[in-house]
């Protein structure tokens, strides 16, 4: 819990404005994507902690960080990185580097949803890492009642390496939820929550069900910092694997 | 058949005609809706968010160096868009009430950070987003603006030469406003027009008053030194909260009417800011309009749109139209003026201003003398939520001791990077942000007061002036408290112009001057 507070500290003493908590993006501090990219000519870093418990095994730290530009109207690129560390052997691992591209398709437009898909390429940097892995992600953003919102995330990943017992291409599905908190006297707080069904890479296993629930609070004009915990909460075959993942991030446009 | 059509546009036109005489006070309005252009850009039909960055830049946020400035600024991202999400969600009846509460409410204790306007008004945005566009994107620019004159360390020249910039960044996306002056009375002269001010009154001066502040800002922050900034807005904070957002105008405040000084030297800034407010009025109007269908409103808004970008009017000059008056292309402007367009009554030069009847804005607003021209400005009186331009020191003095409450006077002085702010109290005591302030004042002929009603930042400064005008040779330097105790009254020059409103064409005072 120290260590979260010092990154946290850190991140917020160092880096200048930008961003808006209505605006999602995956683990910032949960998995989905709303259907709008950053703006043309934002450059945007989000950055953040995550800690994975497990039941039978000590727990991991990641930092992940990213960094976007909107290079034209509704697309954005970025390239991410995400270091973990692992008590139960000790050693940090690299991990892969992550290339992203994301293409919103259109805005909501009367009971039309929003549209936008993104790809992500993760390159083999990691320890033990094998193949380019690839992501292909369909999203699409309804408003439902007043202000609240639903994302609707698609998702089929595939590996360029044959792994034995581990599938080479998988898929998930994630339904997020936000509602904006404190309206209408209130305009910086975004409650999110999400219901994802993930297929296992782990041929003994099958799909994984997670949920999760966490808050967006602009803190400065452009800069938001999100806090996000998910667990697993039913496997249709085997056992979950993590217990509880917590995220603490920093977002920052510029 | 043809005689029933022509029949039924007949009573439609009449309908049209009394549904405008509502509010008793309606300027004359076309019976005919405006029909869609042929040459409608693209871009309104694109789906695309279109979301745009403001410039990266070093002064971005540097309005948060006068807190409460800025959240006053943040709070009036509120209003239009909680209006608009109750004009088309049904809850029309409740502008006046529920939705005004909420929107004074924000509006008194403004949220510390930006709102996002689209986030408040999601069912307006899906029906209009293109419209969101253009007022995004019109909105940076005011914050950016404000922005570089707010950011220390640079230079006056440099903080023009960026603001030059700002508006060529600005003006390059397809959603510019023009900055071409625009003919007022046209811009509101349709079956529509002044539906929403006059159905909706308490709102509509929300709106007004927080237009106010969009514009009266400039002044109080051009070629003003950053640290003498914020103790202005201490008294014009104050007249926002207390009586701008509650004022009943007869017409949106225009940005050269609060903010003359910046609106000489950016005109088409400051037009750009008036066709953006006569936009949101426009939408206000199409949206109150409960003749219209769905389908009309979607089409009069993009008309409406149409008629403000800087697209449609590419090729035309400021000043040109005179052979089209009152039409889409006429962009003449005040001699005197070249940052607005002609409003209702507007004889070249000469006015009706909300508040202060009819003023000439070649002369001084004081004494009635012609302004000088060139650079050498003389000074502004800020009083009572209005703007003028004075000659010289003594007639802004002299004119901020008859008006009640608290004002500001900022004057020239010897160094032209030094600009001198004086702030009355409430008893008119004056305090200046030159401490070492020195006053000339020879009393003689008025028209030639400018050359002996001057500041100077030092006796020094004071002296030097002094050996170069010989004439002046017998003046003793007046302290503040010396120069503040004087008060020659209104000059004999002063000449009031008399004229009815042309917004109330019934019998009136003509405002308070």
């Amino acid at each position: 819990m120290r260590l979260i507070s010092v990154i946290a500290t850190g991140l917020l003493a160092s880096v200048v404005l930008a961003v808006d908590h209505n605006n999602v993006d995956s683990g910032r501090p949960l998995r989905f994507d709303d259907a709008y990219s950053i703006a043309y000519r934002e450059r945007a870093f989000e950055t953040g902690f995550t800690l994975d418990t497990f039941r039978r095994s000590s727990p991991k730290y990641g930092l992940k960080t990213e960094y976007k530009y909107g290079f034209a109207k509704n697309q954005d690129i970025g390239i991410g990185f995400e270091p973990s560390y692992s008590t139960s052997n000790r050693r940090g691992d690299f991990g892969n580097v992550e290339l992203s591209y994301f293409n919103g398709l259109r805005r909501e437009i009367d009971d039309q949803p929003a549209l936008a898909y993104r790809l992500d390429v993760g390159l083999p940097t990691g320890t033990g890492s094998k193949g380019v892995e690839v992501r292909a992600r369909g999203i699409l953003t309804k408003t439902v009642g007043q202000y609240d919102k639903i994302h609707l995330n698609l998702d089929v990943m595939t590996s360029t390496a044959r792994i034995m017992d581990e599938r080479q291409t998988t898929a998930g599905i994630t339904v997020g939820y936000t509602k904006p908190l404190g309206y209408p006297t209130q305009f910086d707080r975004t409650l999110v929550a999400q219901f994802s069904m993930e297929q296992s890479r782990d041929r003994s296993r099958d799909w994984v069900g997670s949920v999760g629930l966490g808050i967006r609070q602009q803190v400065g004009v452009r800069s938001v910092l999100d806090f996000g915990i998910e667990s697993d909460v039913f496997e249709t075959k085997g056992r979950a694997k993590s217990s509880v993942r917590f995220a603490i991030g920093y977002s920052v446009g510029f | 058949m043809r005689n029933t059509l022509l029949l039924f546009v007949a009573l439609t036109s009449v309908t049209m005609a009394v549904a405008q005489d509502h509010g008793g006070h309606q300027p004359t309005r076309s019976g005919t809706l405006p029909t869609m252009p042929s040459d409608l850009p693209r871009w309104i039909s694109s789906p695309g968010a279109d979301h745009l960055f403001y410039k990266a830049a070093p002064y971005n946020w540097a309005i948060e160096r006068i807190p409460p400035f800025a959240q006053d600024m943040y709070g009036t991202g509120v209003g239009h868009a909680m209006a608009y999400e109750a004009l088309v969600t049904g809850r029309k009846a409740q502008l006046e009430t529920k939705v005004f509460e909420t929107i004074d409410r924000v509006l008194q204790k403004p949220p510390r950070i930006p709102v996002d306007e689209a986030a408040l008004s999601p069912t307006f945005v899906r029906k209009y987003g293109y419209l969101e566009k253009v007022f995004d994107w019109a909105h940076i620019l005011h914050f950016q603006t404000i922005d570089v004159l707010t950011h220390p360390g640079w230079s006056d020249a440099q903080k023009e030469a960026e603001i030059e910039r700002l508006w060529s960044f600005y003006s390059a996306q397809p959603y510019a406003i023009t900055g071409l002056p625009m003919n007022m009375e046209y811009l509101d002269s349709f079956p529509f027009s002044g539906r929403f001010r006059s159905n909706y009154p308490k709102v509509n001066g929300l709106f007004w008053g927080y237009h106010w502040l969009q514009t009266v800002n400039y002044d109080m922050l051009f070629r003003v030194p950053v640290q003498d900034q914020a103790a202005q807005y201490s008294v014009l904070g104050s007249q926002y909260r207390t009586t701008e957002l509650y004022r009943m105008r007869d017409f949106m405040p225009m940005t050269a009417e609060m903010s003359p000084r910046f609106s000489k030297r950016f005109p088409m800034i400051a037009n750009a800011f008036d066709n953006l407010h006569m936009l949101h009025d426009n939408v206000n109007d199409i949206l109150a309009a409960e003749e219209l269908t769905e389908k009309q409103r979607q089409e009069q808004v993009k008309i409406a749109i149409y008629r403000v970008l800087s697209s449609t009017h590419k090729g035309h000059e400021p000043g040109s139209g005179e052979d089209v008056p009152g039409s889409l292309h006429d962009h003449r402007h005040p001699t005197s003026t070249p940052g607005m367009g002609f409003m209702k009554g507007m004889e070249d030069d000469v006015m009706y201003m909300s508040g202060m009847g009819w003023m000439d804005m070649s002369v001084c607003a004081h004494c009635s003398i012609p302004l000088p021209d060139g650079p050498m400005w003389g000074a502004t009186v800020t009083a009572d939520g209005w703007t003028m331009l004075v000659r010289c020191l003594m007639c802004a003095r002299d004119m901020a001791a008859e008006t009640p409450g608290r004002a500001i006077i900022r004057a020239a002085t010897e160094d032209p990077s030094r600009i001198l702010v004086l702030i009355s109290d409430e008893e008119g005591i004056l305090t200046s942000n030159i401490p070492g302030v020195v006053f000339l004042e020879e009393f003689g002929e008025h028209p030639e007061c400018s050359a002996w009603s001057r500041a100077f930042t030092s006796k020094s400064a004071f002296d030097q002036f002094v050996r170069e005008n010989p004439d002046l040779a017998q003046s003793k330097p007046l302290s503040l408290d010396a120069w503040a105790q004087i008060n020659r009254g209104t000059p004999d020059t002063y000449r009031k112009i008399d004229r009815p409103n042309p917004y109330r064409p019934e019998p009136t005072t003509g405002g308070s001057r």
